[in-house]
């Protein structure tokens, strides 16, 4: 993927495409395109402002995604895929250091609304969990089989939902084709949903909350913290055996 | 390598990769920044299937009657959507990110197996995100942290798929 890599590759294969001077020429195109896509986006940002009242702000964060994204090459198929394909760990770390740190965000802002004892879930102010911030949503058969579903796809196609959009912009044309039948996919699971949600075995449409599960704040956050440590332990154990290291 | 000594600067904030670590702590702030001040929490595939359904409109298929959408693609606005804005906001910040570390290049399909694993990992995607009501930043990303059940048993399912996707991908795909 980096420069350096393909140019040991060219220099080894005896197929020496382009010159140091080509070279220069082709990199001072791209920062200068860089620079003109800067502008353009921030223009673009302050059209999404007269279309949306705090759009330009979501915009600023959704390019602050995809920023992060590609540069940290963060990618939440290859923290699951790699421990089984290649072994290693590094991913699978990341992704639950990334986990414990919004955790104690989400915790901070639901803690305000459901107070410390949880006394404000169900009177007026917070009718149930799923208005927390955050995804507390309905659990069941339903979350089995759409993740296991998912998690071949993501394998499948190389990239899962956010990775296939950040390889779209770094000009992978396989998920220009990907991203086509995710949104097929994603009318077929749409018309398959009242289907689903009409079968009692399939759907269960109760979130559950880890703080209301386990009678409150505190052993929610043991386990919640707890299982995140010890899959992390885990994962740094498994890659290192895998590695030879241990 | 002589390249790094005649532009450091440009070397050292463009064309860096940034460790997994600082990605995470980003994520997460970023995620959480969202929350905050939008109320709204951070999703990725909640528009496609609107997408999907505008584009039927586009074609002449009357989808907006279908129990699926129930009149919710007349009012859809693209722009008013917070998640759609977010997804064009990681394509295009992904590409300003390669474009700025001089490293952007289309990278072209190279078999015929390229294009159905894209096939058929996008439609096993888009299937599987609506029935677990979300993707790996929605039901996942989004739900685990929050303390919610889903994202656990998400995290379980998603990892099964992924490690018969790998058998898959290695048998077929490869």
């Amino acid at each position: 993927m980096s420069d350096t890599n393909t140019s040991t590759i060219r220099r080894s294969s005896a197929r020496v495409k382009e010159t140091p001077e080509q070279r220069a020429r082709k990199q001072k195109i791209q920062l200068t395109a860089g620079i003109v896509v800067a502008v353009l986006l921030i223009l673009l940002g302050l059209y999404i402002q007269t279309q949306n009242p705090k759009g330009a702000y979501i915009w600023m964060i959704g390019l602050g995604f995809g920023y992060t994204l590609q540069r940290s090459r963060f990618c939440f198929t290859a923290s699951m895929r790699d421990p089984i394909l290649t072994g290693s760990t590094d991913l699978t770390k990341a992704v639950i250091i990334a986990l414990a740190l919004a955790s104690i965000g989400y915790m901070a802002l639901q803690m305000k609304l459901t107070g410390v004892d949880l006394s404000n879930l169900g009177t007026e102010n917070l009718k149930d969990v799923s208005k927390l911030p955050g995804h507390v949503r309905a659990v069941g058969v339903h979350t089995v089989i759409g993740g296991f579903i998912f998690g071949i796809g993501a394998v499948i196609s190389g990239g899962c939902a956010s990775g296939t959009f950040m390889r779209m912009g770094e000009g992978f044309v396989q998920q220009w084709i990907a991203i086509i039948f995710f949104i097929a996919g994603s009318v077929i699971g749409m018309v398959l949903m009242p289907i689903v949600q009409a079968s009692p075995i399939l759907y269960q449409k109760n979130p559950v909350y880890l703080p209301q599960l386990l009678g409150g704040w505190v052993p929610a956050i043991i386990v919640q913290f707890g299982l995140l440590f010890a899959l992390y332990v885990l994962a740094d154990w498994y890659g290192k055996k895998k590695a030879g290291e241990l | 390598m002589d390249e790094k000594k005649k532009y450091p600067f440009h070397e050292k904030y463009f064309k860096k990769e940034w460790s997994y670590a600082t990605g995470s702590v980003l994520l997460a702030m970023l995620a959480l920044a969202l929350v905050i001040v939008t109320g709204g929490s951070w999703g990725v595939t909640g528009p496609l299937g609107m997408w999907g359904g505008k584009f039927l409109e586009l074609i002449g298929i009357n989808a907006d009657s279908w129990k699926a959408y129930n009149g919710s693609l007349a009012t859809y606005n693209f722009w008013k959507d917070q998640t759609a804005i977010t997804d064009l906001g990681i394509v295009l910040g992904a590409f300003l990110s390669v474009l700025l570390a001089t490293q952007f290049k289309i990278k072209k399909i190279k078999s015929m197996k390229n294009v159905w694993a894209a096939v058929l990992g996008g439609l096993l995607m888009g299937i599987g995100a609506r029935l677990a009501l979300g993707c790996n930043i929605g039901a996942f990303f989004t739900a685990l942290p929050a303390f919610s059940l889903n994202g656990w048993v998400f995290w379980i399912s998603i990892f099964t798929g992924a490690a018969v996707g790998s058998q898959l991908l290695k048998k077929y795909f490869m």
